[in-house]
Protein backbone atom coordinates (compact mmCIF):
# COMPACT_ATOMS: atom_id res chain seq x y z
CA UNK A 1 0.00 0.00 0.00
CA UNK A 2 1.27 3.45 -0.88
CA UNK A 3 0.39 7.01 0.04
CA UNK A 4 1.23 10.28 -1.70
CA UNK A 5 4.71 10.28 -0.09
CA UNK A 6 5.69 6.70 -0.77
CA UNK A 7 4.31 6.92 -4.32
CA UNK A 8 6.86 9.69 -4.96
CA UNK A 9 9.59 7.57 -3.38
CA UNK A 10 8.79 4.50 -5.48
CA UNK A 11 8.84 6.46 -8.72
CA UNK A 12 12.08 8.26 -7.73
CA UNK A 13 13.71 4.94 -6.89
CA UNK A 14 12.79 3.57 -10.30
CA UNK A 15 14.89 6.39 -11.74
CA UNK A 16 17.60 5.99 -9.09
CA UNK A 17 17.38 9.69 -8.30
CA UNK A 18 17.01 11.55 -5.03
CA UNK A 19 13.82 13.53 -4.49
CA UNK A 20 14.52 17.20 -5.14
CA UNK A 21 12.60 20.46 -5.14
CA UNK A 22 10.40 19.77 -8.17
CA UNK A 23 8.90 16.55 -6.85
CA UNK A 24 8.47 18.05 -3.40
CA UNK A 25 6.11 20.78 -4.63
CA UNK A 26 3.17 18.36 -4.93
CA UNK A 27 3.87 16.88 -1.52
CA UNK A 28 4.03 20.32 0.07
CA UNK A 29 0.58 20.96 -1.37
CA UNK A 30 -0.63 17.66 0.09
CA UNK A 31 0.70 18.67 3.51
CA UNK A 32 -0.76 22.18 3.22
CA UNK A 33 -4.16 20.71 2.32
CA UNK A 34 -4.08 18.14 5.12
CA UNK A 35 -6.86 19.79 7.10
CA UNK A 36 -9.19 19.92 4.12
CA UNK A 37 -8.36 16.32 3.32
CA UNK A 38 -9.24 15.23 6.82
CA UNK A 39 -12.50 17.18 6.70
CA UNK A 40 -13.41 15.72 3.33
CA UNK A 41 -12.73 12.21 4.65
CA UNK A 42 -14.92 13.01 7.64
CA UNK A 43 -17.68 14.07 5.24
CA UNK A 44 -17.69 10.47 4.01
CA UNK A 45 -17.28 8.69 7.33
CA UNK A 46 -20.01 10.70 9.05
CA UNK A 47 -22.55 10.00 6.31
CA UNK A 48 -21.71 6.46 5.22
CA UNK A 49 -25.07 4.81 5.85
CA UNK A 50 -26.90 7.72 4.33
CA UNK A 51 -24.81 7.76 1.15
CA UNK A 52 -24.95 3.99 0.69
CA UNK A 53 -28.67 3.70 1.47
CA UNK A 54 -29.57 6.56 -0.86
CA UNK A 55 -27.51 5.10 -3.67
CA UNK A 56 -29.07 1.65 -3.36
CA UNK A 57 -32.55 3.14 -3.01
CA UNK A 58 -31.94 5.27 -6.09
CA UNK A 59 -30.75 2.25 -8.03
CA UNK A 60 -33.90 0.32 -7.05
CA UNK A 61 -36.23 3.23 -7.86
CA UNK A 62 -34.84 3.37 -11.37
CA UNK A 63 -35.26 -0.38 -11.69
CA UNK A 64 -38.26 -1.42 -9.60
CA UNK A 65 -38.00 -4.98 -10.87
CA UNK A 66 -34.95 -5.45 -8.64
CA UNK A 67 -36.98 -5.85 -5.44
CA UNK A 68 -39.75 -7.94 -7.03
CA UNK A 69 -39.57 -11.73 -6.70
CA UNK A 70 -36.94 -12.89 -9.16
CA UNK A 71 -35.14 -9.52 -9.03
CA UNK A 72 -31.54 -9.23 -7.98
CA UNK A 73 -32.33 -7.43 -4.70
CA UNK A 74 -34.95 -10.01 -3.68
CA UNK A 75 -35.16 -11.32 -0.95
CA UNK A 76 -33.96 -8.80 1.63
CA UNK A 77 -30.81 -10.80 2.28
CA UNK A 78 -29.55 -9.80 -1.16
CA UNK A 79 -30.60 -6.20 -0.66
CA UNK A 80 -28.63 -6.19 2.62
CA UNK A 81 -25.56 -7.54 0.77
CA UNK A 82 -25.92 -4.66 -1.65
CA UNK A 83 -25.98 -2.06 1.15
CA UNK A 84 -22.99 -3.72 2.77
CA UNK A 85 -20.98 -3.57 -0.45
CA UNK A 86 -21.83 0.10 -0.86
CA UNK A 87 -20.37 0.78 2.57
CA UNK A 88 -17.27 -1.29 1.82
CA UNK A 89 -16.60 0.70 -1.35
CA UNK A 90 -17.05 3.94 0.59
CA UNK A 91 -14.62 2.69 3.21
CA UNK A 92 -11.88 2.04 0.66
CA UNK A 93 -12.56 5.36 -1.04
CA UNK A 94 -12.14 7.07 2.35
CA UNK A 95 -8.79 5.27 2.84
CA UNK A 96 -7.61 6.31 -0.62
CA UNK A 97 -8.67 9.88 -0.01
CA UNK A 98 -6.83 10.05 3.30
CA UNK A 99 -3.69 8.51 1.79
CA UNK A 100 -3.89 10.66 -1.34
CA UNK A 101 -3.24 7.59 -3.47
CA UNK A 102 -5.49 5.00 -5.08
CA UNK A 103 -3.31 1.94 -4.41
CA UNK A 104 -5.22 0.80 -1.30
CA UNK A 105 -8.52 0.98 -3.18
CA UNK A 106 -7.16 -0.86 -6.19
CA UNK A 107 -5.22 -3.58 -4.33
CA UNK A 108 -7.69 -4.37 -1.59
CA UNK A 109 -11.10 -3.61 -3.07
CA UNK A 110 -11.21 -3.43 -6.87
CA UNK A 111 -8.77 -6.22 -7.69
CA UNK A 112 -11.06 -9.10 -8.70
CA UNK A 113 -14.28 -7.30 -7.77
CA UNK A 114 -15.81 -7.55 -11.23
CA UNK A 115 -14.98 -11.26 -11.45
CA UNK A 116 -16.54 -11.82 -8.04
CA UNK A 117 -19.72 -10.03 -9.06
CA UNK A 118 -19.92 -11.97 -12.31
CA UNK A 119 -19.47 -15.25 -10.45
CA UNK A 120 -22.16 -14.31 -7.92
CA UNK A 121 -24.53 -13.14 -10.64
CA UNK A 122 -24.58 -9.50 -9.49
CA UNK A 123 -25.61 -7.25 -12.40
CA UNK A 124 -22.63 -4.90 -12.79
CA UNK A 125 -24.67 -2.27 -14.65
CA UNK A 126 -26.80 -1.76 -11.55
CA UNK A 127 -23.76 -1.80 -9.28
CA UNK A 128 -22.18 0.90 -11.46
CA UNK A 129 -25.33 3.02 -11.18
CA UNK A 130 -25.21 2.76 -7.38
CA UNK A 131 -21.53 3.83 -7.38
CA UNK A 132 -22.40 6.78 -9.63
CA UNK A 133 -25.03 7.94 -7.16
CA UNK A 134 -22.56 7.54 -4.28
CA UNK A 135 -20.07 9.65 -6.19
CA UNK A 136 -22.58 12.44 -6.80
CA UNK A 137 -23.79 12.36 -3.19
CA UNK A 138 -20.26 12.34 -1.76
CA UNK A 139 -19.13 15.29 -3.89
CA UNK A 140 -22.29 17.23 -2.99
CA UNK A 141 -21.76 16.64 0.73
CA UNK A 142 -18.06 17.52 0.57
CA UNK A 143 -18.63 20.75 -1.30
CA UNK A 144 -21.79 21.56 0.71
CA UNK A 145 -23.84 21.77 -2.47
CA UNK A 146 -26.37 19.18 -1.30
CA UNK A 147 -29.96 20.26 -0.77
CA UNK A 148 -31.57 19.68 2.61
CA UNK A 149 -29.79 19.55 5.91
CA UNK A 150 -26.12 20.43 6.42
CA UNK A 151 -24.16 17.21 6.32
CA UNK A 152 -20.60 18.56 6.26
CA UNK A 153 -19.18 19.06 9.73
CA UNK A 154 -15.59 20.05 9.13
CA UNK A 155 -13.46 20.20 12.24
CA UNK A 156 -10.57 22.05 10.62
CA UNK A 157 -11.24 23.95 7.44
CA UNK A 158 -14.76 24.99 8.40
CA UNK A 159 -16.35 25.10 4.98
CA UNK A 160 -17.12 22.57 2.29
CA UNK A 161 -16.59 25.17 -0.42
CA UNK A 162 -12.85 24.95 0.36
CA UNK A 163 -12.87 21.25 -0.42
CA UNK A 164 -13.48 21.51 -4.19
CA UNK A 165 -10.11 20.06 -5.20
CA UNK A 166 -10.30 17.24 -2.70
CA UNK A 167 -13.88 16.47 -3.79
CA UNK A 168 -12.64 16.20 -7.38
CA UNK A 169 -9.99 13.78 -6.18
CA UNK A 170 -12.64 11.72 -4.36
CA UNK A 171 -14.72 11.67 -7.56
CA UNK A 172 -11.70 10.25 -9.39
CA UNK A 173 -11.59 7.34 -6.93
CA UNK A 174 -15.27 6.58 -7.58
CA UNK A 175 -14.47 6.71 -11.30
CA UNK A 176 -11.84 4.03 -10.71
CA UNK A 177 -14.52 1.84 -9.12
CA UNK A 178 -16.83 2.40 -12.08
CA UNK A 179 -13.99 1.65 -14.47
CA UNK A 180 -13.15 -1.57 -12.64
CA UNK A 181 -16.75 -2.77 -12.88
CA UNK A 182 -17.24 -1.79 -16.53
CA UNK B 1 5.37 0.97 2.20
CA UNK B 2 5.24 2.04 5.81
CA UNK B 3 4.48 5.68 6.51
CA UNK B 4 2.29 7.48 9.04
CA UNK B 5 -0.74 7.31 6.77
CA UNK B 6 -0.40 3.75 5.52
CA UNK B 7 0.10 2.46 9.07
CA UNK B 8 -3.17 4.07 10.13
CA UNK B 9 -5.03 2.85 7.05
CA UNK B 10 -3.72 -0.73 7.44
CA UNK B 11 -4.86 -0.84 11.06
CA UNK B 12 -8.30 0.52 10.18
CA UNK B 13 -8.64 -1.92 7.30
CA UNK B 14 -7.63 -4.89 9.47
CA UNK B 15 -10.44 -3.96 11.85
CA UNK B 16 -12.83 -3.25 8.98
CA UNK B 17 -13.65 0.21 10.26
CA UNK B 18 -13.63 3.69 8.85
CA UNK B 19 -10.76 6.00 9.83
CA UNK B 20 -11.58 7.41 13.26
CA UNK B 21 -10.86 10.74 14.93
CA UNK B 22 -7.76 9.33 16.61
CA UNK B 23 -6.54 8.08 13.21
CA UNK B 24 -6.95 11.59 11.83
CA UNK B 25 -5.05 13.00 14.75
CA UNK B 26 -2.10 10.70 14.25
CA UNK B 27 -2.03 11.54 10.53
CA UNK B 28 -2.19 15.21 11.36
CA UNK B 29 0.62 14.85 13.88
CA UNK B 30 2.89 13.46 11.20
CA UNK B 31 1.97 16.33 8.88
CA UNK B 32 2.96 18.85 11.52
CA UNK B 33 6.50 17.49 11.32
CA UNK B 34 6.39 17.20 7.55
CA UNK B 35 7.64 20.72 6.86
CA UNK B 36 11.00 20.08 8.50
CA UNK B 37 11.25 16.64 6.91
CA UNK B 38 10.60 17.91 3.41
CA UNK B 39 13.06 20.73 3.87
CA UNK B 40 15.72 18.26 5.01
CA UNK B 41 14.96 16.03 2.01
CA UNK B 42 15.24 18.93 -0.41
CA UNK B 43 18.53 20.22 1.00
CA UNK B 44 19.98 16.74 1.26
CA UNK B 45 19.11 16.07 -2.39
CA UNK B 46 21.09 19.14 -3.43
CA UNK B 47 24.10 18.22 -1.25
CA UNK B 48 24.11 14.49 -1.87
CA UNK B 49 27.31 14.43 -3.93
CA UNK B 50 29.06 16.94 -1.73
CA UNK B 51 28.34 15.06 1.51
CA UNK B 52 29.34 11.74 -0.05
CA UNK B 53 32.67 13.01 -1.36
CA UNK B 54 33.57 14.88 1.81
CA UNK B 55 32.86 11.85 3.98
CA UNK B 56 34.58 9.26 1.80
CA UNK B 57 37.63 11.46 1.26
CA UNK B 58 37.96 12.01 4.98
CA UNK B 59 37.70 8.30 5.75
CA UNK B 60 40.06 7.11 3.01
CA UNK B 61 42.63 9.87 3.65
CA UNK B 62 43.61 8.11 6.86
CA UNK B 63 44.94 5.21 4.84
CA UNK B 64 43.57 2.50 7.08
CA UNK B 65 41.39 1.10 4.30
CA UNK B 66 42.26 -0.37 0.91
CA UNK B 67 42.07 2.47 -1.63
CA UNK B 68 40.73 0.04 -4.25
CA UNK B 69 37.45 -0.02 -2.42
CA UNK B 70 36.99 3.73 -2.44
CA UNK B 71 34.81 3.91 -5.55
CA UNK B 72 32.47 1.23 -4.24
CA UNK B 73 32.29 3.05 -0.96
CA UNK B 74 31.34 6.29 -2.75
CA UNK B 75 28.64 4.43 -4.66
CA UNK B 76 27.18 2.86 -1.52
CA UNK B 77 27.29 5.98 0.65
CA UNK B 78 25.55 7.84 -2.15
CA UNK B 79 22.95 5.07 -2.28
CA UNK B 80 22.32 5.19 1.47
CA UNK B 81 22.01 8.96 1.49
CA UNK B 82 19.44 8.66 -1.28
CA UNK B 83 17.49 6.18 0.85
CA UNK B 84 17.68 8.62 3.77
CA UNK B 85 16.27 11.24 1.40
CA UNK B 86 13.37 8.84 0.72
CA UNK B 87 12.87 8.21 4.43
CA UNK B 88 12.69 11.95 5.04
CA UNK B 89 9.95 12.13 2.42
CA UNK B 90 7.87 9.22 3.71
CA UNK B 91 8.33 10.14 7.35
CA UNK B 92 9.21 6.57 8.32
CA UNK B 93 12.17 4.22 8.03
CA UNK B 94 10.44 2.11 5.35
CA UNK B 95 12.77 2.79 2.39
CA UNK B 96 15.92 2.18 4.48
CA UNK B 97 14.48 -0.98 6.02
CA UNK B 98 13.18 -2.43 2.80
CA UNK B 99 15.87 -1.40 0.34
CA UNK B 100 18.95 -0.70 2.44
CA UNK B 101 19.08 -2.71 5.62
CA UNK B 102 17.54 -6.09 4.96
CA UNK B 103 20.18 -8.20 3.25
CA UNK B 104 22.77 -5.45 3.65
CA UNK B 105 25.23 -7.32 5.85
CA UNK B 106 25.33 -10.22 3.41
CA UNK B 107 25.95 -7.96 0.42
CA UNK B 108 28.70 -5.99 2.11
CA UNK B 109 30.41 -9.12 3.36
CA UNK B 110 30.31 -10.91 0.02
CA UNK B 111 32.00 -7.94 -1.65
CA UNK B 112 34.67 -7.95 1.08
CA UNK B 113 34.00 -4.30 1.85
CA UNK B 114 34.80 -2.88 5.29
CA UNK B 115 31.57 -2.04 7.14
CA UNK B 116 33.65 0.04 9.54
CA UNK B 117 34.50 2.48 6.74
CA UNK B 118 30.80 3.03 6.08
CA UNK B 119 30.11 3.65 9.72
CA UNK B 120 32.98 6.11 9.93
CA UNK B 121 31.71 7.94 6.86
CA UNK B 122 28.22 8.32 8.30
CA UNK B 123 29.58 9.41 11.65
CA UNK B 124 31.69 11.96 9.79
CA UNK B 125 28.58 13.31 8.06
CA UNK B 126 26.73 13.42 11.35
CA UNK B 127 29.44 15.04 13.47
CA UNK B 128 31.94 16.85 11.26
CA UNK B 129 30.02 18.39 8.38
CA UNK B 130 28.38 21.74 9.12
CA UNK B 131 24.87 20.62 8.20
CA UNK B 132 23.55 23.76 9.83
CA UNK B 133 24.90 25.81 6.94
CA UNK B 134 22.49 24.23 4.50
CA UNK B 135 19.39 23.41 6.53
CA UNK B 136 17.47 24.62 9.56
CA UNK B 137 17.83 23.21 13.05
CA UNK B 138 14.63 21.14 12.87
CA UNK B 139 15.50 19.72 9.46
CA UNK B 140 18.94 18.83 10.77
CA UNK B 141 17.40 16.95 13.71
CA UNK B 142 15.27 14.86 11.34
CA UNK B 143 18.29 14.11 9.14
CA UNK B 144 20.57 13.18 12.04
CA UNK B 145 17.89 10.93 13.53
CA UNK B 146 17.92 8.85 10.39
CA UNK B 147 21.73 8.86 10.23
CA UNK B 148 21.77 7.48 13.79
CA UNK B 149 19.25 4.84 12.81
CA UNK B 150 21.43 3.73 9.90
CA UNK B 151 24.64 3.77 11.95
CA UNK B 152 23.01 1.56 14.57
CA UNK B 153 21.77 -0.82 11.91
CA UNK B 154 25.24 -1.09 10.37
CA UNK B 155 27.12 -1.49 13.61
Amino acid sequence: MLDAFSRTVVSADAKGAAIGSEDLADLRKYVADANKRIDATLAITQNVSCIAADAVAGMVCENTGLTQPGGHCYPTRRMAACLRDGEIILRYVSYALLAGDSSVLEDRCLNGLKETYLALGVPTSNAIRAVEIMKIATVAIMTETNTGRKMFKGINSGSGAQCQDIAAEAASYFDLVIEALS
Amino acid sequence: MKSAVTTVVSAADAAGRFPSISDFESVKGSFDRAKARLEAAEKLASCLDKFTNLAVDAVYQKGSYDQANKDKCVRDIHHYLRLINYCLVTGGTGPLDEWGISGMREIIRIQLLPTAAYIEAFIFIRDEIEINDVMSQQAETEFKGLLDYLINALA
